[in-house]
């Protein structure tokens, strides 16, 4: 089934700060779409408009989702989840005084996702057999890898069709950002998601993304056709490869 | 004189006396512990709910724990509406802390002046046919006037533990004051979850109300006499902690029970409060806190 999600000229802000200029990005069905940036250029507000969580001032934000055209501008955050987007916020922002398995519980809130409880977290726990072991522990009392694993496994508790990946990298040790970035295209292809990940980590990212958007100061500057694309362009040679 | 007898049933009314208390504190729990809702008015509440049941008691004669059943939902309804204004004034543009306080405060006293101007400060009690009666067993006396309030309010603490634990909404009431954004990503409005959640802590009252008046005579301003002890108990059990809660409840009947039966009644209001310091000074998060 067709997922798509499509941002159009969108500017969005914070009161009187402007920060996201005309922005189009577009995921098509099935990729994994890289947002790129370093800190401070738009990423996770572009994510936060397509939750809701921002209002744009200008453009469109619309997804497809089962063959079903919805336009999100005014939607509550509540509305958009509820469409089958799932958000894993940068910080992960666990519930840190509940267990482990009250964090997954609360994943499948949305109704169309209560019926499949049972099973979602039996893939879960399949998917991150560490979080089984952990499952009567405090969220707020693992480590910060084992916080972005629940954090991810929380977002698909929602059976998502659309997965937006906030900075997972952030506050991880290398090796760990790695297996982060892995685990986020095995659960992709598993659950037939189309993902847009906002990341700074761009040599991680580029592993799993099919192509990419650069954003600078709040406006796409180069998009990447493919991830061959973005590592051949000169911006990303000066910004992020170092030469 | 010391005596085993004594002591015994010290502990067994201490336990029943705890089993009320929790009854009292259970909602403040929720909107206290859970919500970050500092409702100074929970027990203005309480015996607002205890003055419905003398009154149903008086008019119809109906039976005060029925009164109090029937009206957990009126009460739940006005803890919702109660919500939505303290919302909508204060909380919606972050002014909660102090105002919110006040607004509580006032909300007290209104309760209070109403009641002392429709019914006076005379005390009331109601009669029902667990009122008078004791059990004997043994050495044991049990009246049935402290035993029965002990089984209503164990069944609400197991209805609400079960509730929040097995529930969608119960577990999204337990996550709300912990990240209002991440609820919403959850698909959860949070708004509307305190409001639920808050209806739900007022719909205790009505109950816990019913349960005061049936244990002791009630007038207005009694309330007030309970609001150090609910906190203590609520602070005591750790914020968010309901089978916390019970557990402190009757940590606090029993001591008070026996300060009052071994050194006198003078002494036991210093219990909840004295308790309260030392296990602070040891677990700053409270007994059962997490």
């Amino acid at each position: 089934m067709a997922n798509k999600l499509v941002i159009e000229g969108v500017d969005a802000g914070y009161g009187a700060v402007s920060v996201l200029h005309n922005v189009s990005v577009t995921v098509e069905p099935g990729e994994t779409v890289a947002l790129l940036g370093t800190n401070g250029n738009g990423k996770s507000t572009l994510i936060k408009a397509v939750m809701g969580l921002v209002r744009p001032s200008k453009g469109a934000i619309w997804i497809e989702v089962d063959g079903q055209c919805t336009d999100l501008i005014g939607k509550t955050t509540e509305e958009i989840v509820n469409l089958g987007i799932a958000m894993v916020p940068e910080g992960r922002r666990l519930f840190p005084k509940l267990t482990v398995e009250e964090n997954l519980f609360l994943g499948a809130f949305r109704p169309a996702a209560r019926a499949a409880l049972a099973s979602n977290i039996e893939m879960a726990y399949t998917a991150f057999p560490r979080l089984k072991e952990r499952r009567s522990q405090l969220a707020g009392s693992m480590s910060g890898g084992e916080q972005q694993m629940l954090a991810i496994a929380r977002a698909l508790m929602s059976a998502p069709r659309i997965l937006l990946v906030d900075e997972p990298s952030v506050g991880l040790a290398p090796i760990l950002v790695s297996r982060v970035i892995q685990q986020i295209k095995e659960l992709k292809a598993q659950n037939n998601l189309t993902v847009l990940m906002a990341e700074q980590n761009f040599n991680q990212a580029i592993k799993i993304a099919d192509r990419g958007y650069i954003i600078v100061h709040g406006e796409i500057v180069f998009e990447g056709k493919s991830a061959a694309a973005l590592r051949e362009n000169d911006m990303v040679k000066t910004y992020y490869l170092g030469g | 004189m010391f005596s085993f007898e004594l002591l015994i049933n010290a502990i067994v009314i201490g336990i029943l006396l705890g089993g009320f208390y929790a009854a009292i504190s259970l909602g403040l729990q929720v909107s206290f512990g859970l919500l970050d809702v500092v409702n100074i008015a929970h027990p203005a509440f309480i015996i607002l709910g205890s003055y419905i049941a003398y009154m149903m008691g008086k008019w119809i004669g109906l039976d005060p724990i029925l009164t109090g059943l029937l009206f957990m939902p009126v009460f739940f309804g006005l803890g919702m509406l109660v919500y939505r204004i303290y919302y909508e004034s204060f909380e919606k543009r972050g002014a909660e802390a102090l105002r919110g306080l006040a607004f509580f405060f006032g909300v007290l006293f209104i309760v209070e002046v109403a009641l002392i101007i429709v019914y006076g400060v005379d005390y009331r009690s109601v009669d029902a046919i667990y009122v008078g009666p004791k059990i004997e067993i043994g050495v044991l006396d049990l009246p049935l006037r402290m035993l029965v309030p002990f089984v209503v309010s164990m069944t609400m603490a197991i209805a609400l533990i079960l509730y929040l634990s097995k529930t969608f909404t119960g577990r999204a009431i337990k996550a709300v004051a912990q990240d209002r954004l991440a609820l919403q990503l959850m698909a959860a409005d949070p708004v509307k979850i305190k409001q639920l959640a808050f209806g739900i802590s007022l719909a205790t009252t009505a109950m816990a109300g019913a349960l005061l008046i049936i244990i002791l005579p009630v007038e207005p301003s009694v309330g007030r006499l309970y609001i150090g002890q609910v906190f203590a108990i609520v602070v005591l059990a750790g914020l968010g902690s309901i089978s916390g809660t019970v557990y402190a409840a009757i940590i606090l009947g029993v001591a008070e029970s026996f300060v009052q039966t071994f050194f006198g009644p003078s002494w036991s209001p210093a219990v909840s409060f004295g308790i309260l310091l030392l296990v602070l000074g040891v677990r700053p998060a409270g007994l059962f806190g997490r």
